[in-house]
C-alpha cells in the first residue's frame, strides 16, 4: 500500500463553511442556535474573531447590521423559523447596502416542522424576500468542496457588492460527515471592502461605474456617514420617491444583476444526446450525481446541471437547459419550487419534477424517471 | 479647550410647532457642546416615527433603521467601533420602545455603552395619536376608554432592573440637559426618558404633562463595567482533525452501507464516526450521518455509515448491507428499512423475527449500554474481515475517550472467537 504526503479526513459541511468564512475575513458571528444550523453556531463560537449570542433572530440580524456599519463583516446561520424573523432586517440591510452572510440550513416545514429532518423548501421565500422583487445573491453548495469555496465566495460578494448573501443549504449537507482530501481545498482570498479613496466629496450612496457606492464606516473623523433603511438619495437622507431617490432604489437591483456573471457557479456534465437533463442543487444533487454515475455504467448518459448560483437565476444555466428536450428537476419539497422558479407555476410538458418530503430523494427514483424520458 | 461645532446644521427643526422633540434636540446639542464632543464623534441611530426626522438637521453620523430596532442596531455599532471615544446615541419614541422592548432590556442587561433618548410623547404621533404602551391611564380614558384600566410600562424601572448603568426620567424642561450630560458621561447603558408634549395628537402644555404623567421624575445610577468586544485571531478548525495519509489502494473490496441503531446516550453516533474514520484510515472513502429525534437525549439514535473504495455522492442508505442494532429503540426505528439481504448483528435480548439473516450476541451484557454499538462494529469487522481491526484501533487512538473505547475492540474480537 503506497502512501503520499497528502491526507484525508472526515469532516462535515458546517465546519468547512465556518472555517472558510473566517479565512475570508468574517469578523463576527451573531446568532441564535437552531437545528439544523446549530453546528455552524458551535464552530463559529470556537473560530470567529468575535461571537455574540443574541436573544432572538430579529436581534441577531440587527446586531449584525450594526457591526457592518462599522466595517466588520458579520455572519449568522439559521433555519426557516429564525430566517422568518430576520426578514424585516434583511430588507433593511439591502436598503442600507450592508454586507452579511446568512447560512440558511433548510429543514422540514411548514412552521417549526421537524427540526432534525432535512428539506429544500425555502427557495421561493428567498426569491421573494425583498419587498419589490430586489434580488439577493443565493449560493447553494452541493458537496464539501462547495461548502468551502462558496462560503468564501459568499463573503467576497457580500462585501464587494455591499449586500446580504444567502448560502442556502440543508440539514444533510451541513450535518453529514464526508471524506475530504484536505490538500484539495483551494486558498480562500480575503474579502476586499470597496473603501472610498478620495480626500473630499464623500456621499454615502454616490456610486461609481460598478454600481456599488464606496464605503466609509460610521464614526469616521473626516466624512459624515449616513445609512438609511428608508427611500433615500445619494446623501443617505430620507426622500419621498424623488427621481434621484427612486434611481438609487432601482440601482439596488441593477448592481446585483450587473455582477451576476462574476458569481455564476454551476456544474454541468453534458448528455450524449440532448434528450434528458437532470437539474438539481444542494443535497439532492448528490443523489443525482450517484444516479448518473450508475446510469453511465449501464450505458445511458443524460445531462446533469447542478446549480450553485441559484438566484438571480443565471443566464448561463438557461443556455444549457434550453438545449435539452426533457428536463428532470430533483428537489426535496412538495411542489417543485426550483421548477417553479425556472418556469413559473404552469410547467411545460417537457419538465418532470421529482419531489418528496421527509427523506432524501434516492438515486433509484431519479434513474427510473430519467429512463422514462430517454426512451 | 476649543469650542466644538454644534451637531445641529440649522435652527429650523422638522417638527410641528410646539413639539417636545425640538426642545430635546436643542438640549442634546447643548449637552454635547458642553462636553466638547464634536459632531463626527457622534453616531446617532434614529428610530421610526417623528423623532427620526431629526437626521436631516444633524451633522453627526446618522443611521436610520427600522421601527423599534434602533437600540439593537446601536448595540452592534457600539461593539463594532474600536474607538471608545465615539458616542452612540439612540433617539426613539414610545412606540419604538415597546416594539423593541427586548432590545432595550438586552442592551441594558449587557450594559453596552450607548445612550438612549426616549422621547415619550405618550402617543403614536406619526400615525394619528393612537395610544402606546407608555400612555398613562388618564390619557387613555380620553383616547381609548376600553384600554384605560391597563397601566403603562415603567421603562426606566425596567431597564434599571435589567442592568442599565444609568436610567432617568424627566418632564421636558431645563433639567433635561443635565440628565443627558450625565447619560453621555456614563460608561455603559444609559436611558433618559423625556415626557413630552405632542401638539398635534397628545398633550400640549407642560402643566398637562405633570398632571397626566403616571410616573415621577427619577434618576437611578448603578455604575458598573460596560460590555466590551475584542476581535482576536483564533486557531483553524482544520488543525486538530485526525488526518490520515492517502493510500493508493484499500483492503475494502466493495461498498458497504451500515446502519447502527440504538438509544440516545448509547454511543451510537461516536461509534459510527469511528467506523467511518477507520474506513479512511484503511484508504477508503466514508460518510457518516446521524438521525435522532428532536429531543436528542431520549429515544432512538441511528448512525448511517457508508464505506466505499470509490468517492461517495449519495449519503442515504436505501437497503443497508449491515445493521448493528443494540436496543429496542434502535430496532423500532430501523426494522422497516431491512430486508432478507441485510446482515443483522443484534443484541441477543432483542426479539427479531426468524426471517432475518441475523447474528445475536450478548453486546449489552459484554460491553454495557454505552459500549454495545462499538463492540458490535468490532465484531463485524473481525468476523467478516471487511477492514483490518487495526484501522479501527488507529481511529480510536486519536479520540479523547480512547482509553474507554480500546477495550471494546478486545470484546468484539472475543465475540468473533478471535
Amino acid at each position: 500500500m503506497n502512501t503520499s504526503a497528502k491526507t484525508r479526513t472526515l469532516v462535515d459541511g458546517s465546519r468547512l463553511i465556518i472555517e472558510a468564512l473566517a479565512q475570508a475575513g468574517a469578523d463576527v458571528y451573531v446568532g441564535y442556535p437552531i437545528t439544523p444550523a446549530n453546528w455552524l453556531y458551535a464552530y463559529a463560537q470556537q473560530r470567529f474573531p468575535a461571537f455574540m449570542a443574541a436573544p432572538d433572530e430579529i436581534t441577531a440580524l440587527q446586531w449584525a447590521a450594526g457591526f457592518a456599519t462599522t466595517g466588520k463583516l458579520p455572519v449568522t446561520a439559521t433555519s426557516f423559523p429564525g430566517f422568518a424573523l430576520m426578514l424585516e432586517t434583511l430588507n433593511m440591510m439591502v436598503m442600507m447596502e450592508l454586507p452579511v452572510v446568512i447560512v440558511l440550513s433548510q429543514r422540514l416545514g411548514p412552521s417549526t416542522g421537524s427540526a432534525t429532518t432535512g428539506a429544500q423548501g425555502d427557495l421561493l421565500l428567498l426569491r421573494g424576500a425583498i419587498s419589490g422583487g430586489y434580488p439577493i445573491p443565493v449560493l447553494t453548495p452541493s458537496n464539501l468542496k462547495d461548502c468551502w469555496t462558496l462560503a468564501g465566495e459568499a463573503a467576497r460578494i457580500a462585501v464587494a457588492l455591499r449586500t446580504p448573501v444567502v448560502l442556502l443549504t440543508s440539514k444533510e449537507m451541513v450535518m453529514t460527515h464526508h471524506t475530504l482530501n484536505v490538500e484539495d481545498l483551494p486558498a480562500i482570498l480575503p474579502v476586499k471592502w470597496p473603501l472610498f479613496a478620495g480626500d473630499e466629496g464623500y456621499q454615502p450612496y454616490k456610486v461609481q461605474d460598478n454600481g456599488v457606492p464606496p464605503f466609509v464606516p460610521v464614526g469616521d473623523s473626516r466624512f459624515q456617514v449616513r445609512f438609511n433603511a428608508s427611500t433615500h438619495d445619494a446623501t443617505g437622507l430620507i426622500r419621498k420617491a424623488t427621481p434621484e431617490a427612486l434611481a438609487n432604489t432601482r440601482r439596488l437591483r441593477e448592481k446585483i444583476i450587473q455582477h451576476l456573471p462574476e458569481f455564476t457557479y454551476l456544474e454541468y456534465h453534458p448528455g450524449v444526446n440532448k434528450q434528458a437533463l437532470v437539474i438539481s442543487y444542494d443535497i439532492s444533487a448528490e443523489a443525482a450525481r450517484q444516479a448518473l454515475q450508475e446510469m453511465a455504467q449501464e450505458g445511458d448518459q443524460p445531462g446533469l446541471l447542478v446549480l450553485k448560483t441559484i438566484w438571480p437565476f443565471p443566464a448561463k444555466a438557461w443556455a444549457i437547459i434550453e438545449q435539452y428536450q426533457h428536463k428532470i428537476v430533483v428537489e426535496e419539497n412538495l411542489s417543485g419550487l426550483l421548477a417553479e422558479l425556472i418556469w413559473g407555476n404552469r410547467l411545460p410538458e417537457t419538465v418532470h419534477p421529482i419531489n418528496q418530503i421527509g427523506s432524501l430523494i434516492t438515486p433509484t427514483q431519479i434513474k427510473a424517471e430519467v429512463r422514462t424520458w430517454l426512451q | 479647550m476649543a469650542a466644538v461645532e454644534s451637531i445641529l446644521a440649522t435652527r429650523n427643526m422638522p417638527f410641528c410647532p410646539g413639539c417636545g422633540h425640538t426642545v430635546v434636540a436643542n438640549m442634546l446639542a447643548a449637552a454635547l457642546k458642553e462636553l466638547h464632543i464634536p459632531p463626527l464623534d457622534v453616531i446617532e441611530v434614529s428610530d421610526i416615527g417623528c423623532c427620526g426626522l431629526i437626521d436631516g438637521v444633524l451633522k453627526t453620523h446618522t443611521v436610520h433603521g427600522l421601527h423599534g430596532r434602533a437600540t439593537a442596531l446601536a448595540l452592534g455599532i457600539r461593539l463594532g467601533l474600536e474607538n471608545p471615544e465615539k458616542k452612540v446615541i439612540v433617539i426613539m419614541g414610545d412606540g419604538g420602545a415597546t416594539i423593541g422592548l427586548q432590545h432595550l432590556l438586552e442592551a441594558a442587561r449587557q450594559n453596552v455603552d450607548i445612550t438612549v433618548i426616549l422621547e415619550d410623547n405618550m402617543v403614536y404621533g406619526m400615525t394619528g395619536g393612537q395610544v402606546s404602551g407608555l400612555t398613562p391611564e388618564p390619557l387613555k380614558e380620553i383616547k381609548a376608554p376600553p384600554e384605560s384600566t391597563v397601566p403603562p410600562f415603567d421603562l426606566v424601572e425596567l431597564v434599571h432592573v435589567a442592568g442599565a448603568s444609568y436610567a432617568a426620567r424627566e418632564i421636558v424642561g431645563p433639567k433635561v440637559k443635565d440628565r443627558l450630560k450625565k447619560a453621555l458621561q456614563t460608561p455603559g447603558f444609559a436611558l433618559v426618558e423625556i415626557v413630552e408634549m405632542c401638539p398635534s395628537h397628545g398633550l400640549k402644555k407642560i402643566k398637562e404633562l405633570e398632571q397626566f404623567s403616571r410616573f415621577p421624575a427619577v434618576e437611578n445610577e448603578t455604575p458598573h463595567q460596560p460590555r466590551k468586544m475584542t476581535f482576536q485571531t483564533r486557531e483553524s478548525l482544520l488543525n486538530h482533525l485526525p488526518r490520515y495519509p492517502i493510500t493508493t489502494s484499500t483492503p475494502l473490496e466493495r461498498t458497504y452501507r451500515i446502519l447502527i441503531a440504538g438509544s440516545a446516550g448509547g454511543g451510537v453516533q461516536s461509534a459510527g464516526q469511528l467506523l467511518a474514520q477507520a474506513g479512511i484510515v484503511a484508504g477508503s472513502f466514508a460518510t457518516k450521518k446521524g438521525e435522532y429525534p428532536i429531543t436528542v437525549g431520549t429515544g432512538f439514535s441511528v448512525a448511517e455509515v457508508i464505506l466505499s473504495p470509490a468517492p461517495i455522492y449519495y449519503t442515504g442508505i436505501e437497503i443497508p448491507d449491515v445493521a448493528i442494532i443494540v436496543s429496542p429503540d434502535g430496532w423500532e426505528k430501523v426494522q422497516h428499512r431491512l430486508n432478507a439481504e441485510t446482515l443483522l448483528i443484534v443484541d441477543q435480548g432483542l426479539d427479531i423475527p426468524e426471517s432475518f439473516r441475523k447474528k445475536a450476541l450478548p453486546l449489552q451484557h459484554t460491553a454495557g449500554p454505552k459500549g454495545a454499538a462499538l463492540t458490535g462494529i468490532a465484531y463485524w469487522l473481525c468476523s467478516e474481515g471487511v477492514l483490518p481491526l487495526e484501522s479501527l484501533q488507529q481511529a480510536i487512538a486519536s479520540h479523547p475517550r480512547a482509553a474507554l473505547f480500546l477495550p471494546l475492540l478486545e470484546k468484539g474480537m472475543q465475540l468473533a472467537g478471535q
